[in-house]
C-alpha cells in the first residue's frame, strides 16, 4: 500500500514537473536549442547578426551568424553536405546554387512546410519571381528567400547632364554614353564593371551578355558558350574594358567595382540594387548628392526582362527534425513583415515582400524602390543558369572572358575553348 | 656417447635460447619505440598517398551523381596533359620553379660569400635579411597584391603613372604576372638560400682554403676548385628545398592573381586546388597532385644525379 501510494506520489511529482518544465518552454519553445547560419559577407549578414537576440528573446534559440565570403562560403558548405557534418544548420544560398542543391538533396524541400504555413508566410505579399528564381528548382523548394536583388543602373546625373546625355534606356545607347562619358584625363571613366578572373567577370558578364541577346544554354539547355550572340557581345565588353572603364577595372570585383562608384571615378554602373544604400551614405560615399538609380537598359527589340540575383535561406538536410522544424521558425520570423522592415531600415538592401518595397518610411530613406519593384515584376533570374554545372560554366567564362580582357585572346577562340571544356560536363 | 652428443647442445641450447630472446626482445622493445612514429607515417602520409594514387584511376566527384566512381583508368591523366589550362599549369610550373629557384641561388650565393666573413655588422645584416623569410607566403602575396594595385599601391600607382608598367599594372598582364609572382618568390625566399649557402661555408675546413691561399691561387681559382666541389652538399640541399617548395607554390599566386589573367599564374596546385576543393573533383584533382609529386622527383633525382656527377669530377680533379 505504502509502496503504491509513494509510487502514485512520485508519478504525480514528475507530471507536476514536467508541466511547469512545459509551461515554461511554452513562451520560449527553442529554449536551449542553437542555430549556426553559414552567411554570405553581404549587408545582410551583420543586421541578420545585430537583430538575432529579438529571435532569442521570442523563441529562446540562440542564432550564431558566421560570416563568410563567397568562395568560403561556397567550399565550407559544400564540404560540409558532402562530409555530412552538420556544422551548419542554416545556409545562405546563391541564386545560382538551386541546381546543385536540388540534384543532390543538400538542404529540406521546403514546399510541405510552405504549404503547412501558408497563411503566417503571406506568400501572395512575395514576389512570386523571388520564390520562383531563388530556391525553385526541378519542382522542390530548396531554399527560402530573403534578400532579392534587382540589377539597376548606376548613374551620376552631374555627369550626364554635363555632357547632355539622358539615362540610356537601351544597351546600345548605353555603350554609346559610356564611350563618350569617359575622359582619362580627368579621371572619369564612363563605365565600370567586375574584371577579375574568376565568378567576378564570368557573373557580370553574364548581365551585359543577356542584355545584348546572348545565352549561355541553346533552347535544349545545352551549353553554347562560344553561340556568334555571345561572341559578339563580349566584344562590346572588352571595347567598354578598353575605352571606358578604369585601368585598374580588369582587377576589379564587386566590393573595387563598388568602390570605385562611390569615389566618384565612374559615370555608370550596372550592380545590384543591395549596393545602392551605400551611394547615399556619406561617411562612404562621395556622390551621394549626385547619384541616380534607374532600369537596367535593354538591347532594342528585346523583351523587357531586368536581372534578378540575391539569396535563399536552406536548412540543411542532415540535421534532425526537430532542429529542422527550430531553421524554419527562424526562417518564417526572418521573412516576416515587421522583420523585413527592421532588416532593411538597417540597410540590409534585401528585398522579397512588396509591402517592405511600398513601405512609405522605407520608401523616405531609399529613394530607388520603385525601381526595385518594377525589376521585380519584370525579373529574369536564369540569365546565369540555375543548373548543377554553374560554378564549372562560370569557372571556364570567369577565365575565358578575364583572358579576352586583359590578354590578346581573341573572343572567338576564348569562347570555343571554353565551349569544349563545358561540353565535357554534361 | 648419445649421452654426451645429446648433453652438448642441450648445454649450448639454454646459453642460445637466451640470447635469441634478448636479441628479439631487443627488436620487440625498439619495434615498440617506433611504432607510433611508423604509424603516424603510415596514416598520415603513407595511406593518403596510396588513396591519392587510388583516386586518380577513378571518374570521382563529390558533387556529381552522389559522389559514385566510375573507373576511367589513366583517363585523368591524359585530360590533364591534353587540357590547355592543365598544360598550361605545368609550363608555368616549371618556369615559375626553375626561375625562382635559379635567381635565389645565385643571389643567395652572392649573399652568403657577402656574409662569409664574422662580424658584427654581417651578424646585424642577416637578422634584418631574415625578415622576409619569417612572413607567411600568404601575407607575401596580400602586401605584394596591395603594393602593386594601381589604384592605391606605393609602387604600381607610380609605375603606371610614370608610364613604366602597363595602365592596368604588372599582375594584370599577361606577360608581365608571372616574372612579377617569381619576383616575389625570389624576395621572399633568396634569403632563406643565402642562411643555408652560409652554413655550409661556415663548416667549410679552414686548413684547405689556408692552403689554397699559400700556394697561390687566386680568389676565383679559390672559389671554384676549392669552395664550390666542398660546398657541393649543401648546394644540393638548398635547391632540393627551394626547388620542391617552389613547385608547390599556391598561396602567394592564389591571393595575388588567383591564376589570372586568363591561365597565365595558374600553377599545378592552383589548378588542382581549384578542382579539388572547389568543385570537389577528386579524381582528377588527384591526378594533378600525382603528376606534381612525379615532377619534384624526377627533379630531385636528377638533381642528385648532377650534383654527384660534379662531386666525383671535383675529386678526381
Amino acid at each position: 500500500m505504502i509502496k503504491t501510494s509513494a509510487f502514485k506520489l512520485g508519478v504525480a511529482a514528475l507530471a507536476l514537473a514536467s508541466a511547469v518544465a512545459t509551461a515554461g518552454a511554452a513562451d520560449k519553445p527553442l529554449a536551449g536549442t542553437t542555430l549556426t547560419i553559414a552567411s554570405q559577407n553581404d549587408q545582410f549578414a551583420s543586421v541578420i547578426a545585430k537583430l538575432a537576440p529579438e529571435f532569442e528573446e521570442k523563441t529562446g534559440a540562440t542564432v550564431k551568424v558566421d560570416i563568410l565570403d563567397y568562395g568560403s562560403l561556397l567550399t565550407k558548405t559544400q564540404a560540409d553536405f558532402v562530409g555530412h557534418t552538420k556544422s551548419y544548420d542554416l545556409i545562405t544560398m546563391d541564386i545560382v546554387w538551386a541546381g546543385q542543391y536540388a540534384e543532390n538533396g543538400y538542404t529540406v524541400d521546403l514546399n510541405d512546410l510552405m504549404k503547412r504555413d501558408a497563411a503566417e508566410l503571406q506568400l501572395d505579399d512575395i514576389y512570386p519571381a523571388t520564390l520562383k528564381y531563388i530556391g525553385q528548382y526541378d519542382g522542390k523548394q530548396v531554399a527560402f528567400p530573403f534578400a532579392g536583388y534587382a540589377a539597376v543602373l548606376a548613374y551620376r546625373k552631374d555627369l550626364l547632364d554635363a555632357a547632355g546625355l539622358k539615362v540610356p534606356e537601351t544597351t546600345e545607347d548605353f555603350v554609346a554614353a559610356a564611350l563618350k562619358l569617359t575622359d582619362p584625363s580627368k579621371k572619369i571613366y564612363g563605365f565600370v564593371a567586375n574584371g577579375q578572373k574568376g565568378p567576378a567577370v564570368a557573373q557580370d558578364w553574364l548581365q551585359y551578355n543577356a542584355q545584348l541577346g546572348g545565352s549561355v544554354l541553346d533552347a535544349d539547355g545545352k551549353p553554347a558558350l562560344n553561340s556568334d550572340a555571345n561572341v559578339a557581345s563580349l566584344k562590346v565588353y572588352k571595347e567598354l574594358f578598353d575605352k571606358a572603364a578604369p585601368p585598374g577595372a580588369v582587377d576589379y570585383d564587386w566590393g573595387g567595382r563598388e568602390e570605385s562608384f562611390r569615389q566618384g571615378l565612374v559615370a555608370m554602373m550596372e550592380t545590384w540594387s543591395v549596393g545602392a544604400p551605400g551611394y547615399y551614405d556619406p561617411t562612404m560615399s562621395k556622390v551621394v548628392d549626385t547619384v541616380g538609380i534607374s532600369y537596367t537598359p535593354v538591347a532594342k527589340g528585346m523583351p523587357v526582362k531586368y536581372g534578378l540575383g540575391g539569396w535563399g535561406m536552406a536548412i540543411n538536410a542532415d540535421i534532425d527534425k526537430q532542429k529542422q522544424e527550430a531553421a524554419w521558425t527562424f526562417i518564417k520570423w526572418l521573412t516576416s513583415p515587421e522583420v523585413h522592415k527592421e532588416m532593411n531600415m538597417n540597410g540590409a538592401g534585401s528585398y522579397i515582400r512588396k509591402s517592405t518595397l511600398s513601405d512609405p518610411d522605407l520608401n523616405k530613406k531609399y529613394p530607388f524602390l520603385p525601381i526595385i519593384a518594377k525589376s521585380f515584376d519584370n525579373a529574369d533570374g536564369d540569365y546565369r543558369p540555375r543548373i548543377a554545372q554553374y560554378p564549372e560554366i562560370q569557372d571556364l567564362l570567369g577565365t575565358a572572358v578575364n583572358s579576352v580582357l586583359v590578354g590578346g585572346a581573341d573572343p572567338k577562340a576564348a569562347l570555343d575553348e571554353a565551349q569544349a571544356q563545358a561540353a565535357k560536363l554534361f | 656417447m648419445s649421452i654426451a652428443t645429446t648433453a652438448i647442445p642441450s648445454q649450448r641450447l639454454p646459453t642460445r635460447k637466451k640470447s635469441m630472446r634478448f636479441d628479439d626482445r631487443r627488436q620487440l622493445f625498439l619495434l615498440a619505440l617506433a611504432l607510433p612514429a611508423v604509424v603516424y607515417i603510415a596514416a598520415v602520409a603513407i595511406w593518403p598517398l596510396v588513396q591519392g594514387i587510388g583516386y586518380s584511376f577513378f571518374d570521382y566527384n563529390l558533387l556529381r551523381r552522389g559522389g559514385a566512381k566510375t573507373f576511367v583508368g589513366l583517363d585523368n591523366y591524359v585530360q590533364v596533359l591534353t587540357d590547355k589550362t592543365g598544360q598550361r599549369a605545368l609550363i608555368n610550373t616549371f618556369v615559375f620553379t626553375i626561375g625562382a629557384v635559379f635567381f635565389e641561388f645565385i643571389l643567395g650565393l652572392g649573399l652568403a660569400m657577402l656574409l662569409w666573413r664574422d662580424g658584427r655588422f654581417n651578424r646585424i645584416c642577416l637578422a634584418f635579411l631574415l625578415i622576409p623569410v619569417t612572413i607567411t607566403p600568404l601575407v607575401v602575396g596580400l602586401i605584394f597584391r596591395a603594393l602593386l594595385a594601381v589604384d592605391y599601391g606605393y609602387i604600381g600607382y607610380y609605375l603606371a603613372e610614370w608610364g613604366i608598367t602597363s595602365p592596368r599594372g604588372l599582375l594584370a598582364g599577361t606577360t608581365t604576372a608571372l616574372p612579377t609572382l617569381i619576383f616575389v618568390d625570389i624576395w621572399e625566399w633568396t634569403p632563406l638560400v643565402a642562411l643555408i649557402l652560409l652554413a655550409g661555408l661556415k663548416a667549410l675546413p679552414g686548413d684547405i682554403l689556408e692552403a689554397a691561399f699559400a700556394d697561390g691561387a687566386t680568389s676565383w681559382q679559390r672559389f671554384r676548385l676549392v669552395i664550390l666541389p666542398l660546398l657541393l652538399p649543401t648546394v644540393f640541399l638548398a635547391l632540393v628545398l627551394r626547388m620542391m617548395d617552389a613547385f608547390r607554390v599556391f598561396d602567394s599566386i592564389f591571393v595575388t592573381t588567383g591564376g589570372g589573367p586568363g591561365d597565365s599564374t595558374t600553377s599545378l596546385m592552383v589548378y588542382g586546388v581549384k578542382q579539388g576543393l572547389q568543385f570537389f573533383n577528386i579524381g582528377y584533382a588527384a591526378a594533378i597532385a600525382n603528376i606534381s609529386i612525379l615532377c619534384i622527383a624526377l627533379m630531385a633525382a636528377a638533381f642528385t644525379l648532377l650534383i654527384r656527377r660534379a662531386d666525383v669530377k671535383a675529386n678526381e680533379q
